[in-house]
C-alpha cells in the first residue's frame, strides 16, 4: 500500500497581500460555442422534420394494414430508452410513471457518466482534496492535527463502494417502477418500423429515445506517437495509487478539475495547455483567474504547448512537449521533456456514443462530429426517435439531460404539447480550488449582441471570511454582466469558496429576468460570500 | 474587509460633491448626529457624508458586567456575527477532521484545540476591522467622537467623554442606532456574578464543534420566531454532534464551590424536581436588551415600547418626536440582522438627504443560523403560512436529501432538509423557503433574490439544476407533505 506524505507546508505557497491567490481548480462550462451551433440546425431541421412527418404517416398506414410476421419475434413497448445513464434513467421512469411500458438498454453500469465516471466520483475526490486544504488552516484555527498521511487505495475504495450502491438504487429505482433493464449493446435494424436488436433479441416501441451520452476524447498513435501510453477521465477513476507526478493536457473543466484534484492531493502535476488560459470559453475574468490560481496552488503551467510524443521507459513515462509563443514570431519551437511521469491524462474533450448504434440506418442526422441532431422538442430527424443528454452535445451536464429526458416523457406520453426544456440560462460549476459558479453570458457575449454602450458590468473581489485568520488565502472574484437601461442580469461569474453552493437561487433569480434593482432590494445573509452580489456598488 | 477597501473607491469618485456642499446647513453643527457606532450607525452615516451632509458619529461601549470592551463597529463586529462566524468555522474544521479520516487522510490521534490560538486570532481579526471602520470614517470625513452621547432636545446631543468632559453637538437631523446589549437574568442568584452572554445554540454548537462539553438549558422552545419543525432538525443535528440539552428545564441558582467550579441548580419541569451539576463556565442567551437608559429619552417624550423598552418608530424610522430617528436592533419589531441595519440605515441616510424617498421593505429578510447544520431561511414559517391562509391555502413541498460530502464521511443525514411552503392556488406563489444543511447562508442568498422577485414553484422547476451540489435539491423537490408520501431524495 502506498501512502503519500503530506507535508503541511509544501504544495501550497503562501503569499501575503490580498493580491495574490491561492488556489486551484474548476468547473463545467464549454456550452456557448455549441449552442449556436445547434441552434441553426435547429431552425434548419424544423423544416425537414415536417417533410418527413408526412412521409412517416403513410408508412404507418401501409404498415398497419399489411400483417407483418417479424413482427411477433420483436418484444414491444411503449417506450424504448437507449442508455441507462442520468437521461435515459429519468426519461424512462417518468413515461413509466405516465403509464407507458417502458425498457432501458443499458451496455454497462447504471448510472452513466455522471454516477460512474463523472459528477458524482469526481466530487467525491474533489471533497477529499478540500480536506487537504482545510489541514493546512487547521493549525490556524486551533487544531493541532500534527502528521497526516494520505491513503489514496482507502479514499478509492470508500468512493468506489458508495458508487456501487448508487448503481443498486438505480436498479431497484427500475424494478420498482416495473421499467425493463436490458443488458447489452443496442443497434438499429433495417425493419421498416425503427427497431433495435440487442444480443440477437429484437425490440420495438413507437417512441425511442437516445440517450447513449459520451466518452472522452483520445488521440490516436499516428497523431501523437505514444498518445495511447495516457488514460483519460475514464482512467482516472481506475488509477489505484495516488500519481507521484502527473500531466494533464488540455484546457477545459475536466483538464481543470482533474488537475486541482492530484495536485491538491499530493501530486506534482503539470498541466499542458495549447494557448495561454485555461477555461477560454469561460468570461474573461474566470479564464484568468482561475490560470493564475492553478499556477499559486503550485500546478505546474505549461503555456503555448503540445505533446510531441510520449515514450515508455522503465521509470515511467516521458513524455516530449513542444512550446512556441505565437507572438514571438522568431523565436523557434522550444522541446522539452518531462520525465518519470506516473500518470498521462488526456482531457482534451468529449465524444458522442453514436457511432455503434447503426443510426444512418433510420436517416437521424448527425453533425460532423457524430451528435445526433434534435430539436427543441429532442426530435431527431427520423419520427418516433428521440435524443437527449450528452449525445446530442449541448450543454453537457446532468441536470440538462434529466430535465430533457422528463420533458419528453411528459409531451410523450401526457399530452403536454409545449414541454420542453429551455436552454437558456443553465447554471454551470466547475469543482476547481476554489470552485467556479457561472451562468447566463459571458461579458464579451454581452457586448457582442448588445453593443459594448449597452452592456454595464459589477465585478467585485475580497478575500472570504474564512481566510481572515489563515495563512493560505484564496480570493473571491464576482462579476455581474447588466444589459439595457434597466440593467437586466444576463450574467454571474464568480470563482471563490462556496460558489458551488451559492450559484443555484441566483439561477433562479436570473431566469425570472432579475434587475439590478432587484439586486440591490435584497437582504444581505451576513456574514456570507453570496451577499456581495446584493450589496455590490 | 471587501467592504472596506470598495468603500474607499467609491469616495474618490463622490468627494468633490461633498466638500461643494458642506456646511450650507449653518444653524447647526452637523446635518446630522448618528449616535452608536455599529453596523447601522456607521453604513447611515457614510451615506450622508457621501451625500454632501456634515456628519458625526457618537460611539462609546459600556463594558460588560465581566468589564469587556471593544472598538469601533458595534455588535457584529466585536461581538456578534464576525467572531462567531469564525468560531463556527473552528467548529466545522473540527468535524472536517474526522470526515477527513473517512476519506482518506490517516491522522494520529488525540486532536487537541487549542482556544488561545484561535481567539486571538479571531481578536487580531476583529481589530483589523475595528481599524478598518475608523479609517473609513476618515475617508468619507465622517466625525467620529468616542464619547457618549444623549439627547437634550430634539436638535442637541451632548456628549461625555471618558474623562468626563461635557461636549454639545447641535445637528438638524438625530439618528439612534444604539443597539442592544445580551441581557442577564436578574431573578436568579448567581447569575451575573458568575455568567457571560451570547446566543444559545450557535455558541454551544462551535463549542461541541471543539471538542468542549456543552450543555443547553431550554425553557420551552429553540429557536423562538423560527419554523419549528426547522428548529427541531437544528436541534437534533446538535444533539447527535454531542451537544446536550436539558429540555423544559428552569435555572435556579448558580454558585462558586470553593474548588471554582459553578454550581447550578435547575428545576426540571417535566418531573418538579431539582437537579444540580457543576460547569466550568456559564453563558447566559436569555434574549437581548435595547441601550436606551442613558439617552435621556424620556425627558424629550420619545415614546418606548413599554414590554421591550425599544423605540417605537415608523416606517421611515422616525420616532414619536420631529427630527429623531432610531433604527436597528433598538427600533421596536425590527428584526436584530446586521444587513437589515445597514441597509435601513442606508436608506434614511438617502432619505435625509432628500436623495429619494425609498423606505426599507422589512419583508422577505433572509436570514441564516450558524449551528453546527446551518439552517437559512427567507420568507414565513410554516405555521405563520398556515396562520394566515389555513392549512388548505398552503402547499408544503418538501425533501431529505444527503450531501454528497456526507455520504463517504458517513455521516447522518437525517436532519438535512429542505421545504418550500407555497400558495396552493394559482401560481403557487412561494411565501416561505427553509433549508438546513452545509452552506445553508451562501445556498439561501440566492433563492432570498428570487423570493424577492416574487418566485413560484414553477419558477424553481424550471430551473436547471447544479449537479452535485446540495442547493440543487430545491429546485428538484416534488413530494408535497399533503401526499404523504416519503421526501426522501433518491439517486440524482
Amino acid at each position: 500500500m502506498t501512502q503519500q506524505w503530506l507535508s503541511l507546508d509544501p504544495p501550497i505557497p503562501h503569499t501575503h497581500t490580498h493580491t495574490h491567490t491561492h488556489g486551484c481548480s474548476f468547473l463545467v462550462m464549454a456550452i456557448l460555442a455549441q449552442l449556436s451551433r445547434t441552434s441553426r440546425s435547429a431552425c434548419w431541421f424544423r423544416h425537414r422534420k415536417q417533410l418527413f412527418s408526412s412521409f412517416r404517416r403513410h408508412a404507418l398506414i401501409r404498415r398497419s394494414m399489411a400483417s407483418d410476421p417479424a413482427a411477433t419475434d420483436t418484444t414491444r413497448f411503449d417506450f424504448l430508452v437507449i442508455g441507462g445513464g442520468s437521461g435515459g434513467l429519468a426519461g424512462a421512469r417518468r413515461a413509466s410513471e405516465l403509464g407507458a411500458a417502458t425498457a432501458v438498454i443499458e451496455s454497462h453500469k447504471l448510472g452513466g457518466t455522471c454516477v460512474n465516471v463523472g459528477c458524482v466520483p469526481k466530487k467525491v475526490m474533489w471533497n477529499a482534496a478540500v480536506h487537504a486544504e482545510y489541514l493546512h488552516d487547521h493549525n490556524d484555527y486551533g487544531f493541532d492535527v500534527g502528521n497526516v498521511r494520505f491513503s489514496w487505495e482507502t479514499l478509492k475504495a470508500k468512493r468506489d463502494a458508495y458508487i456501487g450502491h448508487l448503481n443498486r438504487i438505480y436498479r431497484s429505482n427500475l424494478d420498482k417502477a416495473k421499467i425493463q433493464t436490458i443488458q447489452g449493446h443496442a443497434r438499429f435494424t433495417s425493419d421498416p418500423e425503427p427497431t433495435v436488436e440487442v444480443n440477437g433479441k429484437k425490440y420495438t416501441a413507437p417512441h425511442i429515445l437516445i440517450a447513449t451520452g459520451g466518452q472522452p476524447s483520445v488521440l490516436c498513435d499516428d497523431e501523437v506517437p505514444g498518445a495511447s501510453l495516457g488514460i483519460t477521465s475514464d482512467g482516472f477513476f481506475e488509477l489505484e495509487t495516488l500519481p507521484k507526478r502527473s500531466v494533464i493536457v488540455g484546457a477545459g473543466y475536466i483538464a481543470v478539475e482533474m488537475a486541482g484534484i492530484l495536485s491538491t492531493l499530493g501530486s506534482k502535476t503539470s498541466l499542458v495547455i495549447r494557448q495561454t488560459t485555461v477555461l477560454r470559453n469561460f468570461d474573461s475574468l474566470i479564464s484568468t483567474n482561475c490560470t493564475k490560481e492553478m499556477q499559486n496552488s503550485g500546478v505546474d503551467l505549461w503555456k503555448n504547448s503540445q505533446v510531441k510524443s510520449v515514450r515508455k521507459t522503465d521509470k515511467g513515462l516521458e513524455v516530449t512537449i513542444a512550446t512556441k509563443d505565437p507572438e514571438k514570431k522568431n523565436e523557434e519551437e522550444k522541446i522539452r521533456t518531462i520525465q518519470e511521469v506516473d500518470c498521462l491524462l488526456w482531457a482534451i474533450g468529449r465524444q458522442p456514443n453514436s457511432s455503434g448504434l447503426n443510426i444512418g440506418e433510420m436517416i437521424v442526422d448527425t453533425d460532423e462530429k457524430g451528435h445526433i441532431v434534435v430539436d427543441e422538442f429532442q426530435n431527431t430527424s427520423r419520427a418516433g426517435i428521440y435524443a437527449v443528454g450528452d449525445v446530442c452535445g449541448k450543454a453537457l451536464l446532468t441536470p440538462v439531460a434529466i430535465a430533457a429526458g422528463r420533458k419528453l416523457a411528459h409531451r410523450l406520453f401526457e399530452g403536454k404539447k409545449d414541454s420542453k426544456l429551455d436552454y437558456s440560462t443553465i447554471p454551470t460549476v466547475v469543482f476547481s480550488h476554489p470552485p467556479i459558479g457561472t451562468v447566463g453570458l459571458t461579458e464579451d457575449e454581452a457586448i457582442k449582441a448588445r453593443g459594448k454602450e449597452n452592456v454595464k458590468i459589477y465585478k467585485t473581489s475580497f478575500t472570504p471570511m474564512y481566510h481572515a485568520i489563515t495563512s493560505r488565502k484564496s480570493q473571491c472574484i464576482m462579476k455581474l454582466v447588466c444589459v439595457g437601461k434597466e440593467e437586466k442580469v444576463v450574467g454571474l461569474h464568480m470563482q471563490g469558496l462556496g460558489c458551488d453552493e451559492m450559484l443555484q437561487g441566483f439561477t433562479v433569480a436570473i431566469k425570472m429576468g432579475a434587475t439590478k434593482a432587484d439586486f440591490d432590494k435584497t437582504i444581505a445573509i451576513h456574514p456570507t460570500s453570496s451577499e456581495e452580489f446584493v450589496t455590490m456598488r | 474587509m471587501a467592504a472596506l477597501w470598495r468603500g474607499r473607491h467609491r469616495w474618490k469618485r463622490t468627494n468633490c460633491l461633498h466638500v461643494l456642499t458642506r456646511n450650507l446647513t449653518g444653524k447647526y453643527d452637523y446635518d446630522l448626529v448618528v449616535i452608536g457606532g455599529g453596523s447601522g450607525g456607521l453604513a447611515c452615516s457614510k451615506e450622508a457624508a457621501q451625500l454632501g451632509q456634515k456628519v458625526a458619529v457618537l460611539d462609546h461601549v459600556e463594558p460588560s458586567v465581566k468589564g469587556t470592551k471593544w472598538g469601533l463597529g458595534g455588535t457584529c463586529v466585536n461581538v456578534g456575527c464576525i467572531p462567531k462566524k469564525l468560531m463556527h468555522q473552528a467548529a466545522l474544521l473540527g468535524t472536517a477532521v474526522k470526515d477527513a479520516k473517512k476519506f482518506g487522510w490517516q491522522i494520529s490521534e488525540p486532536i487537541c484545540h487549542d482556544w488561545s490560538t484561535m481567539a486571538d486570532a479571531v481578536q487580531n481579526h476583529v481589530r483589523s476591522l475595528n481599524w478598518g471602520h475608523r479609517v473609513q470614517l476618515q475617508d468619507k470625513k465622517v466625525k467620529y467622537l468616542n464619547i457618549k452621547g444623549s439627547l437634550l432636545d430634539e436638535h442637541t446631543v451632548k456628549g461625555l467623554t471618558k474623562a468626563g468632559k461635557e461636549t454639545i453637538l447641535t445637528a438638524k437631523n438625530i439618528v439612534i442606532a444604539t443597539g442592544g446589549r445580551p441581557k442577564y437574568p436578574t431573578n436568579i442568584p448567581g447569575a451575573m456574578e458568575h455568567g457571560i452572554t451570547n446566543v444559545a445554540l450557535e455558541c454551544a454548537g462551535f463549542l461541541t464543534g471543539i471538542g468542549l462539553d456543552t450543555t443547553v438549558m431550554v425553557r420551552s422552545i429553540a429557536l423562538r420566531g423560527f419554523d419549528q419543525q426547522m428548529a427541531g432538525l437544528v436541534t437534533d443535528y446538535m444533539e447527535a454532534y454531542g451537544t446536550k440539552f436539558a429540555w423544559q428545564c428552569v435555572p435556579k441558582r448558580v454558585d462558586k464551590l470553593s474548588s471554582g467550579v459553578l454550581q447550578v441548580t435547575w428545576m426540571d419541569n417535566n418531573t418538579g424536581n431539582e437537579h444540580k451539576d457543576t460547569y466550568d463556565s456559564v453563558l447566559w442567551a436569555v434574549g437581548r436588551a435595547p441601550e436606551t437608559k442613558a439617552l435621556g429619552l424620556d425627558k424629550l417624550g420619545v415614546q418606548l415600547d413599554k414590554e421591550t423598552g425599544k423605540i417605537v418608530v415608523g416606517a421611515d424610522e422616525s420616532t414619536s418626536v420631529p427630527n429623531i430617528y432610531a433604527f436597528g436592533d433598538i427600533g421596536e419589531g425590527r428584526p436584530e440582522l446586521t444587513p437589515t441595519a445597514i441597509k435601513a440605515g442606508k436608506l434614511l441616510a438617502r432619505r435625509l438627504a432628500r436623495h429619494s424617498a425609498e423606505l426599507m421593505n422589512y419583508d422577505s429578510v433572509p436570514t441564516t443560523v450558524f449551528t453546527p447544520l446551518e439552517y437559512g431561511c427567507v420568507g414565513l414559517s410554516e405555521e405563520e403560512a398556515e396562520k394566515r391562509l389555513g392549512k388548505d391555502g398552503i402547499e408544503v413541498y418538501h425533501a431529505f436529501y444527503k450531501p454528497l460530502e456526507f455520504t463517504v464521511a458517513e455521516r447522518d443525514a437525517s436532519q438535512c432538509y429542505l421545504k418550500v411552503i407555497c400558495e396552493r392556488d394559482g401560481d403557487q406563489k412561494i411565501l416561505g423557503l427553509h433549508f438546513t444543511g452545509p452552506n445553508a447562508g451562501e445556498v439561501t442568498q440566492g433563492f432570498a433574490l428570487a423570493f424577492q422577485c416574487g418566485a413560484t414553484y414553477s419558477h424553481l422547476l424550471q430551473t436547471v439544476g447544479i449537479h452535485p451540489t446540495c442547493a440543487e435539491e430545491l429546485t428538484k423537490v416534488n413530494i408535497t407533505k399533503r401526499s404523504g408520501l416519503d421526501a426522501t431524495v433518491t439517486g440524482c
